[in-house]
């Protein structure tokens, strides 16, 4: 009985000695975690996890140089805000108190980033990747950054180019009726009739809608030179490209400035042919870096590349690079300090960060031309 | 002109209509018969559109043909379902079966995600992008087969029930399953043969709307709304409520997405079914049934 006893305190003692020496030894190595928060269900899916993808290849390209801070590998969780407000606060919350995450990636959409911003005010380092509403770092905080342009900046250089370039003079839009949409709407209506394009009327439509042919047909039915299709999720938008050419619309189509990529151009079929977009992200850019990055993605995904993607990519190598400066995973401020300290290099080139934490990137016009995604000059 | 467009979003409204009707019939049939609420039943259309989609890219299928095997296929399906989830519930309370047919509806979304990806997928047919115009309308044939395609098979079903020995036992069932029981219909058959066509006419729909728009996992969600929405504005269990409700629910969404607002299109689905339940509890076309 006694030697059972000891036996098993022994056997118990060692036990916790191995836990115990686990436990130090994984705390030595522990991983950078990175929560992404993205529409991973829902008619956003796709794009939701093309920017996973992104930020995956991009994560592992970093662990295979050796990590971050001296040996630690970044690690990315991700959450599902299903493109919705709600839960994307109820997985920025999680993340934060139920995962204590190191580092918040997400804001795809400019409705889910507005709200999510105020569960990490002041709180946590969060990157805020494609929302382009302005208000997102308008009305940020110190820890918040975004790396896409924002509406405002988009439609200033696109504006520029559809009033020189396009020869139309009367334009009409489809919308995508949230925050974003509304205010495209906004800005083209007055950068486009400052140059004497003629707005002839815009439809909004809702995010959960898959028939657009009352909307096309009350659009068709202006006449308008071109029409403009801000689409922000890619099956959305490949609906709608078609749907315009099969109610019978012959003029010019517009895509919105960021919403350009491959799975929408094979979607779209001939819809898309010639069709002009703005992009932080031309894929035939010769960037070292966007090249290592591209090849990294096809070894580990089958999609093609995305600008969604690039922009996730980008959103783990300036946290990695401004994690490595602050020497901490942790001290927020200092993290903070070096992404606005100095311009950083990134796969979409050089790029700055503004005090309210706005990314100011390069802005390429794209086209699409035989199927493929060409810039168009920058 | 504006003659012209007021018939194009008349045209509009009645391709979506008979799509609807063609949901919302499957789901009404399958709570007429059998007194089962089906939330799955929109996931039998995305089925229906997956594997379209899957027949002619992979197999290199007519599209027409592909539509056809689809439909079969999920009908078999939908004789699984009944046979592992339906079936065995049948002596539950309404909600457990109301509950267990939620259940199934999620497992088959988030199954048809990581089965198919959640990118999401064209379904290419010949007709999809070919315009027809007839006068003024311009259509594409896609939407002119739907809605004849659709015609052809609600005559077939509307026949099948009103005239032969199996719609006479699905009535019977309808009316009272013990009395159909014990005077020798087969209960077990019944439940078989209602939802072989309940889940083929969802597949059906989904593999005649599939080309208009990309299919995704989730869009099973936008189609038992759908049919919903017109079940209870053309009565539960109608199957001639349905037809009249679902043209209706069409007809009224273009026109007041074409004149008042487009955000109001979604909004008046249910605006209708609250007016209806506060009014017509019954639904529109139904004579109230005595339970």
């Amino acid at each position: 009985m006694f030697e059972r006893r000891t036996v098993l305190t022994a056997a118990l003692a060692s036990c916790l000695a191995v836990a115990t020496g686990g436990l130090a030894l994984a705390q030595d190595k522990a991983p950078v975690r990175i929560a992404a928060i993205a529409p991973l269900s829902g008619p956003g899916a796709f794009d939701g996890q093309l920017a996973v993808e992104g930020m995956k290849a991009m994560a592992a390209l970093i662990n295979d140089k050796g990590g971050v801070l001296g040996g630690r590998k970044i690690e990315l969780i991700t959450y599902d805000d299903k493109g919705t407000p709600e839960e994307g606060v109820s997985a920025a919350k999680r993340a934060i108190d139920q995962d204590d995450v190191d580092l918040v990636v997400g804001g795809w959409f400019s409705a889910v980033a507005l709200s999510m911003k105020e569960v990490t005010r002041d709180r946590i380092i969060n990157v805020m990747t494609s929302s382009q509403h302005p208000k997102v770092t308008e009305e940020g905080h110190k820890y918040l950054f975004r790396l896409n342009a924002t509406s405002n900046m988009m439609s200033e250089r696109y504006s520029k180019f559809i009033c020189d370039k396009m020869g139309i003079k009367s334009i009409a839009f489809i919308t995508v009726n949230d925050d974003y949409g509304r205010l495209e709407v906004e800005n083209y209506r007055k950068l486009l009739g400052q140059c004497g394009i003629e707005v002839l009327g815009n439809e909004f439509y809702n995010k959960t809608d898959t028939d657009f042919t009352t909307a096309l047909t009350k659009l068709r039915s202006l006449k308008p030179d071109a029409i403009y299709v801000s689409a922000i999720n890619t099956s959305q938008g490949a609906t709608i490209y078609r749907q315009i050419r099969q109610t019978g619309y012959k003029g010019t189509i517009i895509a919105s400035a960021g919403n350009m990529n491959p799975k929408l151009v094979e979607l779209s079929g001939k819809a898309l042919e010639g069709v002009y977009s703005v992009s932080l992200f031309a894929p035939d850019s010769e960037n070292p870096m966007l090249q290592q990055w591209m090849k990294q993605y096809k070894s580990m995904f089958s999609n093609e590349p995305s600008f969604i993607g690039s922009l996730g990519a980008q959103a783990v190598e300036v946290l990695a690079g401004a994690v490595d400066e602050a020497g901490s995973a942790r001290d927020y401020d200092k993290i903070a300090a070096a992404l606005k300290g100095h311009p950083w290099k990134t796969l979409l080139g050089e790029i700055t960060f503004t005090d309210k934490g706005q990314a100011m990137q390069n802005i390429y016009l794209i086209q699409v031309k035989d199927g493929q995604i060409v810039s168009a000059g920058s | 002109m504006e003659f012209a467009i007021f018939l194009q979003q008349l045209a509009n409204g009645l391709v979506n209509g008979m799509t609807y009707v063609l949901i919302a019939t499957g789901l009404t049939l399958v709570f007429g018969v059998l007194r089962i609420i089906n939330f799955a039943h929109g996931e039998f259309y995305m089925l229906g559109a997956y594997l379209t989609y899957y027949a002619v890219s992979l197999t290199g299928m007519d599209y027409l043909m592909a539509a056809a095997v689809a439909t079969l296929l999920v009908a078999a399906i939908g004789v699984l379902a009944n046979q592992f989830f339906f079936w065995p519930l049948r002596r539950e309370h309404e909600f457990t079966i109301l509950l267990s047919s939620l259940g199934l509806a999620l497992l088959m979304s988030n199954g048809g995600e990581v089965l198919f990806g959640a990118d999401p997928k064209y379904v290419s047919s010949p007709f999809a992008d070919e315009i027809a115009e007839f006068g003024p309308v311009i259509i594409t044939q896609q939407r002119v087969l739907i809605l004849l395609a659709a015609a052809v098979v609600l005559a077939g079903v509307y026949l099948l029930i009103r005239y032969s020995t199996l719609g006479k036992m699905m009535r019977a069932t309808a009316q009272n399953p013990e009395g159909a029981a014990l005077s020798g219909v087969n209960i077990r058959w019944v439940h078989i043969y209602t939802f072989v066509i309940a889940c083929g006419l969802a597949a059906l729909a989904g593999a005649l709307v599939g080309p208009t728009a990309m299919i995704f996992p989730t869009v099973g969600n936008w189609a038992v709304l759908k049919g919903f929405i017109v079940v209870v504005m053309g009565g539960l269990g109608s199957v001639t409520g349905a037809l009249i409700g679902g043209l209706l629910l069409g007809v009224v969404e273009s026109l007041a997405g074409g004149y008042i607002s487009l955000g109001f299109m979604e909004a008046i689905g249910y605006a209708i079914i609250i007016a209806v339940l506060l009014w017509r509890p019954q639904g529109l076309f139904s004579t109230a049934r005595a339970r």
